[in-house]
């Protein structure tokens, strides 16, 4: 197998690729800036430089030349190379700053560089706490700066398109963002303009940067130069949680980063995953996280008699849910599941709804014809729609569903969390003449015409799993609290640099912002039917369950979902 | 002819022949007859014999590097039935360069004839002629010229009955130093901002479009036909036997007859001053000279003693040949002045993809004001070197290294120079 020598150290790799690459595989330290796994390799910014040599070889002996202590001969190359876009060859050696001075000083002199155009404004930059650039300065850079001049002055809080906002002054020239344009979202839209020192990223004249999935460009910056006009000064990056979850505005799944703090979800960023979604999401699903924090149902709503909705007691609403069922005859209860709930809640009522005697369950699926762009977008804009037909809910259109509802006249309809009439706004008559129940997360008009409305968690609050359209299989994990849940006491949540090493006299733990909400499957448990198919002490046991069960779910669980990023079911893709 | 014998040296590049640049006049004087010879006796002038014969000669190019050009031809790939490019470099951005322009306005068709014989050497589809973008005139000149090497058959279609074509085009740059770069000219010429690509793969794995290509300047090719004509020997014959061949040696400055001058590679600096020049302007004393163009580190009067313009003699000096643009300087030149000019230029110039030569370049530049200004301090000069040493060898293309030769070269060898301008300290010199 072919051997490289790294820092006197040895390594095989078994493909071809390159240095940086390898190193960072191999979780060896080197800084960089320009360089990212999924774009070309401009090598401009010139910080990886190592020293790199190849073993001298005696093609007439077939050998490796060596010295009088048995040592190999090595040529080095004249210059410092860039790591990045060196391949690797059998023999190769490398010297980081960790074997060699020069490189350490080379390292040293090109953050020296860096940083004598730069505004060194972090204290009001809303990239500092995460900043590779200020990460590696603190870590290789000089210690000070001996640049006596006036820095060059550029362009600030330039609005480069609906979302993205542009410093230039903090632009170090790595060119990712005009390398993403280019080769992932294809919009050609920026190009550095200017030359040397003055140059920075821009669009065209006049033309506004509205790519689809221009926030990518805020989170592969390296510094705070593009800004997001949304988070731009909401949060510092230390008083976040940071938690691992799931796009839910698409049906692709895109694995997200979700950041909360004081239980208000303040941005989603992209989470790696090489089989969904690469570094990449797109902006739709970045905007969604209002949804999480606005507009919510927070405690259960009874509609009496034609009047508004109010507020109820949990006992209350679950009484009232119980004996609407039990007093409706089975096949007069219409049992709709939702594209956008999680495949627990839908299984959950599913079992309830059997239990009961309804034996058929609906689901309106959300498709727009045209939406998807081969990339991360895709006609199915519900997240779930594979898992609640795995679940044998019939697929239906919503003007079947509208002659299913005039034809039947249902005493009581069950809807699960979705915005049926608000995308479908010919339900919305047919609705109202049956006693509708509604588990709801948001206030939208389906909830508002609710005449028993249940608050239910959204996916920044539960533990749940929903199949993307490929048919992936992807878990969520509670990001904030919800009235009922403590950050302390589920174990799943992350937890923030404040919970760790925080007193408790610090103030980042508050009961704000807190929803009265439970999730759908936690609610059907607790109605008190006779023996209640619920039986589940959490969603971590119905999946259990799902997957002993049902043999498309075989082998699925949350910490196989976990390992493996997903696990992909095999069934067709939609 | 030995550069010793300048005096009875008779022109080749651009002999005295009124109007040659007329296809007739060029004719007359055995114009396109290395072609002819080629193309008609295609058993013994293979495209191999070409390169073999190029390598032969020895002929160093004339851009910059003095790279062996018959040698950078034989670096192309086999041909393969897709497209390859021969691109000509015609850019002469660097200060002090002004030679390829009495090509194109005095004997272009000499430049069109040793294009189109690199072209069969390499079997090349197309040749692009990148021009600077400031010698409009010169552009329309060698259109002219191209347009009537079409009229006479030497160019388009099966080129005088032999079954070789190749199309020939000009390109005007925008007045960007770094398209003078051979990968940023490919760049440039595809259409896209002058960025110097990456090393490896080079020009001639992927040069244009993904295509092998060979990237020569004007002077080397216009030294092509000349090579046929007579034969490698007769071109060894010419200037030093390591660096032969007539030059265009274009001189500027402090002297009594600047111009451009062709004479055998190798000739005496002194000579050129004094005999070929006129000597320094105003009776003045020679103070240094800076041999090929304004990134080459310049040479102080007492260490120009018997050094002569060819690679080898230069750099024992310790300066390089380059494009032979040579600048004298009289006794009258403010050292530190001049060099802040050079890094001013090449501050305006750097095209900005690379960190060191992006920042390094602007903060020579601000420093070298600073002391010129009379603010400098002698902790500066230690900056510069140290500016210098962060910039050379650690970018993409070799504009750093432009950039920072001037300025170390400058400080080591006028040292007192830039001492006097800085403000004298308290503290302990370093």
């Amino acid at each position: 197998m072919p051997e490289i020598f790294i820092d006197n150290q040895r390594y095989t790799f078994d493909k071809p690729g390159k240095v940086l690459q390898f190193m960072l595989d191999q979780g060896l330290d080197l800084p960089f800036f320009c360089y990212h796994p999924s774009l070309s390799i401009p090598a401009n910014c010139r910080q990886c430089m190592v020293k790199a040599g190849m073993p001298v070889y005696d093609r007439d002996k077939g050998i490796f030349e060596t010295d009088e202590e048995g040592n190999r001969l090595i040529r080095y190359f004249p210059k410092l190379m860039t790591a990045c876009n060196l391949d690797m060859s059998d023999g190769m050696v490398i010297h980081t700053h960790h074997s060699d001075e020069l490189v350490k000083q080379a390292q040293a002199d090109n953050l020296e560089f860096i940083l004598i155009n730069h505004p060194l404004d972090c204290p009001i930059c809303d990239q500092a706490g995460e900043c590779p650039l200020q990460i590696l300065t603190y870590k290789y850079g000089p210690e000070g700066s001996r640049f006596e001049h006036k820095k060059v002055h550029k362009p600030k809080s330039i609005q480069l398109g609906p979302r993205v906002i542009l410093d230039a002054e903090r632009c170090i020239n790595c060119t990712r963002c005009v390398r993403f344009t280019d080769e992932i979202s294809k919009s050609h839209q920026l190009s550095i303009v200017s030359r040397g020192d003055k140059n920075y990223p821009l669009t065209a004249e006049g033309e506004s940067f509205d790519d689809p999935y221009s926030l990518n460009t805020v989170d592969i910056c390296p510094v705070g130069a593009l800004t997001s006009a949304d988070f731009r000064f909401k949060a510092r990056v230390w008083e976040m949680n940071q938690t691992p979850g799931i796009d839910v505005s698409n049906g692709k799944g895109c694995n997200t980063y979700i950041w909360t703090r004081d239980n208000l979800v303040l941005r989603i960023t992209p989470r790696f995953n090489e089989h969904v979604n690469d570094h990449w999401m797109p902006d739709k699903g970045r905007e969604y996280y209002r949804e999480f924090n606005e507009n919510r149902v927070s405690g259960p709503k009874i509609k009496v008699g034609k009047e508004d909705q109010v507020g109820s007691s949990w006992n209350n609403a679950m009484l009232t849910f119980k004996e609407t069922l039990e007093a409706a005859s089975p096949e007069n209860v219409l049992v709709i599941g939702s594209p956008y709930a999680s495949l627990e809640d839908n299984f959950a009522l599913k079992t309830f709804a059997s239990h009961l005697g309804i034996t058929e369950a609906f689901i309106v699926p959300h498709i727009i014809d045209g939406y998807g762009d081969g990339l991360l977008l895709v006609d199915d804009q519900a997240p779930n729609t594979q898992g609640a037909a795995l679940l044998e809910f019939q697929k239906i259109s919503a003007s079947e569903l509208k002659e299913r509802i005039l034809k039947m006249k249902p005493e009581a309809i069950v809807c699960l969390d979705d915005r049926l009439l608000d995308r479908e706004s010919t339900l919305q008559e047919v609705f109202s003449s049956s006693f509708s129940i509604v588990f709801g997360s948001n206030m939208t008009k389906t909830s508002q015409q609710a005449d028993v409305l249940i608050p239910v968690t959204c996916a920044a609050e539960h533990t749940a799993s929903y199949v993307n359209s490929e048919g992936r299989i992807q878990r969520t994990v509670p990001a904030k609290e919800t009235k009922y849940t403590h950050r302390r006491l589920n174990l799943e949540m992350s937890m923030s640099r404040l919970d760790h090493f925080g007193t408790r006299y610090d103030n980042w733990v508050n009961e704000d912002n807190k929803i009265d909400c439970i999730p759908a499957w936690e609610f059907l448990g607790k109605v008190t039917i006779e023996n209640n198919p619920i039986v589940w002490e959490s969603s971590k046991d119905m999946l259990e369950h799902l997957s002993a069960s049902l043999p498309v779910f075989e082998g699925v669980s949350y910490p196989a979902m976990d390992s493996q990023k997903g696990i992909q079911l095999s069934i067709p893709k939609s | 002819m030995r550069p010793e014998d300048w005096k009875q040296y008779n022109p080749v590049l651009l002999p005295p022949i009124p109007n040659l640049h007329d296809i007739q006049v060029y004719e007359k004087n055995s114009g396109y007859d290395s072609l002819k010879k080629i193309l008609e006796d295609k058993e013994n002038w293979s495209p191999a014999d070409v390169i073999q014969e190029v390598k032969a000669a020895n002929i160093r190019g004339r851009g910059g590097a003095g790279f062996n050009a018959g040698l950078k031809w034989s670096f192309m790939p086999e041909p393969d039935g897709k497209p390859r490019y021969l691109a000509c470099n015609g850019d002469e951005s660097e200060p002090g360069t002004f030679k390829d322009r009495k090509i194109f306005e005095y004997n272009p068709h000499l430049f069109i004839e040793g294009a189109i014989i690199a072209a069969y050497a390499m079997q090349v589809d197309a040749i692009y002629v990148y021009i600077r973008g400031e010698y409009r005139a010169f552009v329309q000149m060698l259109q002219k010229a191209i347009d009537q090497a079409y009229e006479k058959g030497y160019l388009g279609k099966n080129i005088l009955g032999s079954g070789f074509s190749v199309e020939m085009y000009t390109h005007m740059g925008a007045g960007a130093y770094i398209c003078g770069e051979e990968s940023s000219l490919m760049e440039s010429l595809e259409g896209k901002r002058g960025y110097p690509r990456v090393k490896p793969p080079f020009p001639a794995q992927k040069g244009l479009w993904g295509r092998p290509t060979t990237i020569n300047n004007i002077e080397t090719l216009a030294n092509v036909p000349l090579i046929i004509q007579h034969g490698a020997p007769w071109y060894l014959g010419i200037g030093k036997e390591t660096h032969p061949g007539p030059v265009l040696y274009g001189i500027s400055g402090h002297v009594n007859r600047p111009g451009v001058y062709e004479y055998p590679a190798g000739m005496n600096i002194m000579t050129l001053i004094n005999d070929v020049c006129g000597g320094v302007r105003n009776g003045k004393k020679l103070k240094a000279v800076i041999p090929g163009g304004s990134s080459t580190p310049p040479l102080r009067a007492d260490m120009l003693d018997g050094v002569s313009m060819d690679a080898d003699s230069l750099r024992e000096a310790g300066s390089m040949m380059g494009t032979a643009g040579m600048l004298i300087l009289d006794e009258d030149t403010d050292m530190v002045d001049l060099v802040w000019r050079i890094s001013y230029f090449y501050d305006h110039e750097s095209c900005g993809q690379c960190t060191p030569c992006r920042e390094g370049t602007g903060w020579l530049q601000k420093t070298l004001f600073k002391i010129k200004s009379g603010q400098g301090e002698y902790r500066d000069l230690e900056t510069l070197l140290s500016i210098c040493n962060g910039m050379e060898g650690r970018t993409i293309c070799a504009l750093a290294d432009a950039a920072a030769w001037p300025v170390r070269y400058s400080i080591e060898r006028f040292r007192d120079e830039f001492e006097s301008k800085c403000k004298k300290t308290v503290y302990a010199l370093a």
